[in-house]
Parts: C-alpha cells; structure tokens; sequence
C-alpha cells in the first residue's frame, strides 16, 4: 500500500506518537507500509498517487492548502492526524488575534516574496478537502493511531469511540459541597474522586473518549485535546452551557458563579477553538 | 535577486521542521548566495498573552512534539524562579531523568532514522530507498534495536511525566505523581539494554566516520562560537552555568540562566520566519554561536559517566578543541545519547528516586525570569514576564534552532560552493545539501 505522511503547519508531535507504538509501528511499516512521500523520512520531494494520506497539523498558510489540495487529488484514502488537522489545535489561539497585526509587530521586516503567505486563521483541513477519518488528540496516542491505521489498510472501518472521557476515567463521581472553583494545581487532589467533585475544571465529561483518560488518571485535569464526544455534536448542543451544568451539579456551586469563573479564562477551551465551523458535518467519520 | 540562475530545494527532506532552501549562482554558475529558510509560523510567543502562569507549562509543550519535554522543564524553571519556589531532590531527579527520556527518544529518532540513511547508503543512491524504512526492510535487527532504544526514552516520559508526547506530570512547585517502586524497576531494566545499543552504535559508527572522513571534511566547518550549559565544564542538562566559547576556545563568557538575554540577541530578517540569536557583544556576524551535541563537546572537559566520559574525551583529543566539522554533529550526538542513557541508569539505580515528597507549594507572584535547559538540539532559554496575579505579560523564547539558524545558512553556502562549479551541479548533490542541515 502506498503511504505519504504529510506534515502541515503543527509541531510534529502526532508523528512522534505515531513513531511511539514499537513493536506494531515495526509491523505496520514491514507488512502494510510502503510510505513513498514524507519530507520527514524519504527523500522523494514529489506527491504521488496514493492509496492512503495521514496528514498532521492543520492550514495556517497557502502553502499548505496547495498541498492538502494536491495530497487529496492523489490520495484514495485521507487520515487527519491530531487535533490540529481535526480542529485547528493550539495554533487556533492565534485565531484570536490578528494575524496581520502579530506579523507587522514580530516580524516587521519580511519582506520575501519567497515565503507562504499567512492565512487570516488556522483551519483544519476539513475546511479546504473532504477527510476520510479524524483521529483527533493532542497527540493521539500511539496505539489508537495503529489500531485506526491498521483497519483502513485492511479495508475495515476503523473503530469509533463516541462516548466521553469520563468513561475512561477510573476517577469517582460524588456531589460535593464546595464553594469556588480552584486552578490546576490550587491543592493537591485525592487520587480517587473525581477532579470537578473537587473543583477543578476538567473538560473529560465534554471530551472524546479513546486515549484512556492518561491526564485525570494522573491527577491532572482533561483539556479536551480529543474534541468534543459525538453527544456534542449537534447544532443545538451548546457546549459551554453544558459544562457549567455539569460542574454545578457536581460541586453545588450555582450555575451563575461557576460561569463566572469559566468566563475569566479563555485559555480552558483553547482545545475547543472552530475554524471553518465544520465540527457538525461527518460525526460518523471521527474516531 | 530573481534575475539569477537558482535553484530550490523543496521541501527539504528527513530534517526535523519544514523548509526550503534557495541557491543563487552567478552569471558563471558559481554559488553567489544560499538561504535555508522557515516557511511556517504559529505565533505562540504572541497568542499566549494572557495566559495564567500554572497552564503554561503544558500548553507552551505544543512548540515542538519531538521536544516537547524538554520545554515544559525550562517552562517550569522560569516560572520557579519568578514564584521564587525551590523544589525538592526527588523532584529534580525525577525532572533530569524525564530530560534524559527525551534525549535519548529524540536524538535515537534522528540518528536511526534522520541521518543514518546518509552513511548507510551512498548519496548517489536511489531516493526513493535512501530511508530508515529501507534499512529496517534489509536488516530488521537494526529496526529492533532503534525501537527499543526510543522505547525506553519514550517510556520513561510515559511512567514519570503520564503521557509520551507532551508530558502533563510537571507543574511549577515540582512534579504531580511520585515515582513507584516497581516503575523503577521496570526502566532500570530497560536502561541496560538501551545502554548497550547505543555503545553497539557508537562503535559502528565510529568505523564509519573513518572510512569517511575525508568526504566529511568537505561538507565543511564552520569556525563559530559555541554555548551549552555546564557544570564546572562537566556534561549537564538540566541545571548548570552556560558556557560560551570562541572558536578558538576561548572562554567568551559564564553565566546563570537569569543572565541569558543580557548575552543572547535575536533579530528576524527579511526572508524567513525564523529569528536569528546570536552572542550580543560580539554583533550578528562575529556573535554567530552554535549550540547542541558538538557544543556539548566544545565545551564540556569531561562527563560523569563512565563510557561516555571516554567517548568525549577521544572526541576531543581526535578532532581538535573545539572542534569544527559540519557532520561531526551526528558523531557527538551519540556520545550525548550515551550520556542520556548511563545518566538515566544511574538516576533509576537511586532509591531515593521513589520518595513522595515530590511537590512543594507554589506561591503565585508577579516578576521575570528566564528558564534554561539543554534541548536535544541545544541550550533553549523561555524568558516570562509575569503580572501580580501570575498571568503572562510577556514571553520570549530562544529555541536552539534560532541560535545554529545563521551557521546552517553558511554550512549550506559552503556545501553549496563545494558542489556546484560554473553551473555544473554533482550528482547526490541535494542530499548533500541536506545533510548539513
């Protein structure tokens, strides 16, 4: 099977998870692979006709769309690998800002006509090709990727997790009686109950299951990096106002001060940043 | 400069980052210019305004996947010694270990499957086979021993810091979890192995460099600065005083991490997203510093492990101090990587490893400070201004790419010159333009 791992603008983290899975990489890459385009490992500098793309990171310049756009022409098959091709990931936060604005402050000087230019926001490739599969995480971890891959490669569909975080979680959930919210390391958290009975914002019961919930397991809130579950996905769902129910219910905090608190930092939802607004379309698709 | 002959290298391939590369020749064909340029830019030192302190760590991880750990340590670092928080032993030790989980991931994924394909297949050889997947299809054993090798590195990020790629376990005050008794023995069995994968490694490669080195000189030298962190002018990664060296070997300057930005400039330029850092006294072409496993060498004496203390010691006897050849680079990398690993056995043969007093608490307050640690490709520095409620006012980052991006543009200059006469360019040249990125 002809593979090309495709790196758009990201941090190469996905395929760095990807590298983790030992010996099923080993297997994968001997039996299935045969990865004819990746700037990363192969020298080859031109697109071929494929049957399967994996592509990290998402579309931050137009260099990047021409080559999603080229990738897709020449791919029957299309993987977005991690958050930032699935979402827009990190970089999205820029999508707060101006882009124009950073690039006149930071970066004053450039004046080639040999760079790409910047788009006003990042996008996931959604937005500019059709996407076969959605592995979405920050990174995916290594054996959700290999178990996804190996089931496109042998024609199956890959097997969805559709639920929330909190299924994964071995954390328990009580009705507590608290009366604020604390920061992620405010105080030291009891290793069994679950983290928003203690008030910390943990975004596990909006957020896609299939990692294994590695973040709450270790006493460290979930910031969403899988997306939102499929429950979520539907237009009439508001995300934000389900949170603060879920919190309230939990802690017995009122629903108005817990979104008060929630209002004070955008930077808990950065994993939940849309561009394109395409995260209603193609549930069936993410897994 | 449109008007000139030129030619692209697009996108250059197995280098970790995305970029191109553009020679000029002259009406004669000779080389007149060459630039290695950053065509992606994220913006993280802008969009992160705002953000409280406590969430930096694991948000700012996201700059790079391959080197994640390595900037959550220095995040980390810069925000203790703005909340002025000393962490405990065990915290530390714990810390070094996880820094040398991400060496050995990051520097066994580029030796085994960036740079190997370069000395294992001649540069005239068909690109389409020229990879580490060809190497593991001719020679499966090869494939075991590299995977392995990262496997320990990345498990040790996995046991201590919770996840692989961007670790979570780390916070301001110290680490979350404790280490557990039977982790630790489970890595510590895992490090002899990959100890003596790497010193399997080092002695084949060791061949190699020989067999070579004449076609090596030719890749050329780049007779620069160097800077690493140092202890007492032993090996250090975590915690130490940076060094820096004159080409000569002259000591230039010692400095703590607090000091870094009053010794270390960047300006951006015209034709590329990348800034360039450089030494400040001594201006943007005479300052040029190369940071990273060759710097490691250049200015560490000795290391405090025992096979890796010899390596370097040999190195340094055998290729001059310091020493200045472009594709000595991979050769020192696998003497850090022999570090990383007896440096992590020797952490994991500690009891004291397990303790649980692992977290100390922090108390949020305003201020600026800069956190270094030694990246697997060099000396990274974050520099955070924080307001009183510990949200970030500021931030500036000095990543070991910035640093080594103005002698890369010259080693591709000169392998450029090398390769190309009066518009007649060698076969394999690309490649050869590539290995000295």
């Amino acid at each position: 099977m002809k593979v090309s791992i495709v790196s758009l603008t990201c941090c190469a983290g996905c395929i760095s998870s990807f590298l983790n899975a030992g010996d099923a990489l080993l297997e994968i890459l001997s039996q299935h692979f045969d990865i004819v385009y990746s700037p990363t490992f192969v020298d080859l500098k031109e697109v071929q006709s494929l049957d399967l793309a994996i592509v990290e990171g998402g579309v931050r310049t137009s260099e990047d769309e021409r080559l999603i756009k080229e990738v897709r022409a020449k791919s029957r098959v299309l993987v977005a690998l991690g958050l930032c091709a699935t979402h827009g990931g990190i970089t999205s936060l820029g999508n707060l800002v101006s882009a124009k604005k950073f690039l006149e402050k930071e970066h004053s000087l450039l004046a080639s006509s040999k760079l790409p230019e910047l788009k006003d926001l990042m996008y996931p490739l959604c937005s500019f090709v059709d996407v076969d599969y959605y592995i979405p995480g920050c990174p995916p971890m290594p054996l959700l990727i290999i178990h996804s891959l190996k089931s496109i490669v042998s024609g199956k569909a890959p097997v969805r997790h559709q639920s929330v975080v909190c299924t994964e979680c071995h954390r328990k959930i009580v009705p507590a009686k608290l009366d604020h919210l604390y920061g992620i390391y405010e105080k030291e958290s009891d290793p069994t109950l679950c983290l928003v009975s203690q008030g910390f914002v943990c975004l596990g019961s909006l957020t896609r299951e299939g990692c294994g919930a590695p973040c709450p397991r270790a006493g460290f809130t979930c910031f969403g990096c899988r997306g939102p579950a499929d429950s979520l996905l539907y237009r009439s769902r508001d995300m934000y106002a389900f949170l603060v129910k879920v919190i309230s219910a939990r802690t017995a905090i009122p629903e108005e001060k817990v979104k008060e608190e929630l209002y004070r930092n955008p930077f808990i939802f950065h994993t939940f940043i849309f561009s394109g607004s395409d995260r209603f379309r193609a549930r069936e698709r993410i897994i | 400069m449109t008007s000139r002959k030129e030619i692209n290298i697009s996108p250059t391939t197995r280098i970790e980052g995305y970029g191109k590369v553009t020679i000029w020749l002259d009406d004669s064909g000779n080389v007149s210019d060459a630039h290695f340029y950053a065509t992606e830019i994220r913006g993280f030192d802008y969009f992160l305004r705002g953000m409280e302190a406590d969430r930096l760590p694991f948000i700012i991880s996201r700059i790079c996947g391959v080197c994640s750990t390595a900037h959550v340590l220095a995040s980390v670092k810069a925000i203790e010694s703005i909340y002025n928080t000393q962490i405990t032993e065990t915290a530390k030790k714990l810390r070094k270990l996880l820094l040398m989980g991400q060496t050995i991931s990051n520097h066994s994924l580029v030796y085994f499957f960036l740079t190997l394909p370069d000395f294992w297949f001649s540069p005239e050889e068909d690109p389409s086979r020229r990879n580490a997947f060809q190497i593991m299809r001719e020679k499966p054993e090869v494939g075991k021993k590299a995977i392995a090798l990262r496997s320990f590195g990345t498990h040790i990020m996995d046991v201590i810091g919770k996840r692989e790629v961007h670790i979570v376990s780390v916070i301001p005050g110290g680490l979350i979890n404790p280490l557990k008794e039977r982790e630790r023995e489970q890595l510590l069995n895992e490090a002899e192995n990959a100890c003596e994968i790497v010193k399997e490694a080092l002695t084949s490669s060791k061949e190699l460099f020989e067999r070579n080195w004449q076609d090596f000189v030719r890749f050329g030298q780049r007779k620069t600065c160097y800077m690493a962190l140092t202890r007492e002018e032993t090996l250090e990664m975590y915690d130490g005083r940076i060094n820096v060296i004159d080409a000569n070997g002259r000591k230039l300057a010692d400095f703590a991490d607090s000091e870094y930005m009053e010794h270390i400039e960047e300006k951006t330029s015209e034709w590329t997203y990348a800034k360039f850092a450089f030494l400040r006294s001594n201006g943007r072409s005479d300052g040029i510093v190369q940071v990273g496993p060759t710097a490691h060498m250049n200015i560490n004496r000795k290391a405090t492990t025992e096979t890796a203390n010899r390596e370097l010691k040999e190195f340094k006897s055998k290729f001059g101090n310091p020493a200045h050849v472009t594709l000595l680079l991979d050769y020192a990398r696998l003497i850090d990587l022999m570090y990383a690993c007896e440096e992590a056995k020797e952490l994991l043969e500690d009891k004291e490893l397990t303790r649980t007093d692992t977290r100390v608490e922090v108390k949020s307050r305003g201020g600026k400070a800069v956190g270094v640690v030694e990246a697997p490709r060099g000396t990274l520095a974050h520099e955070y201004v924080l307001t009183s409620n510990g949200h970030l006012k500021y931030i500036r980052l000095i990543i070991p790419t910035q640093i080594n991006n103005a002698a890369i543009n010259l080693s591709v200059k000169d392998a450029a010159t090398e390769f190309i006469r009066d518009g007649e360019v060698k076969p394999g040249f690309l490649n050869r333009i590539e290995m000295v990125i």
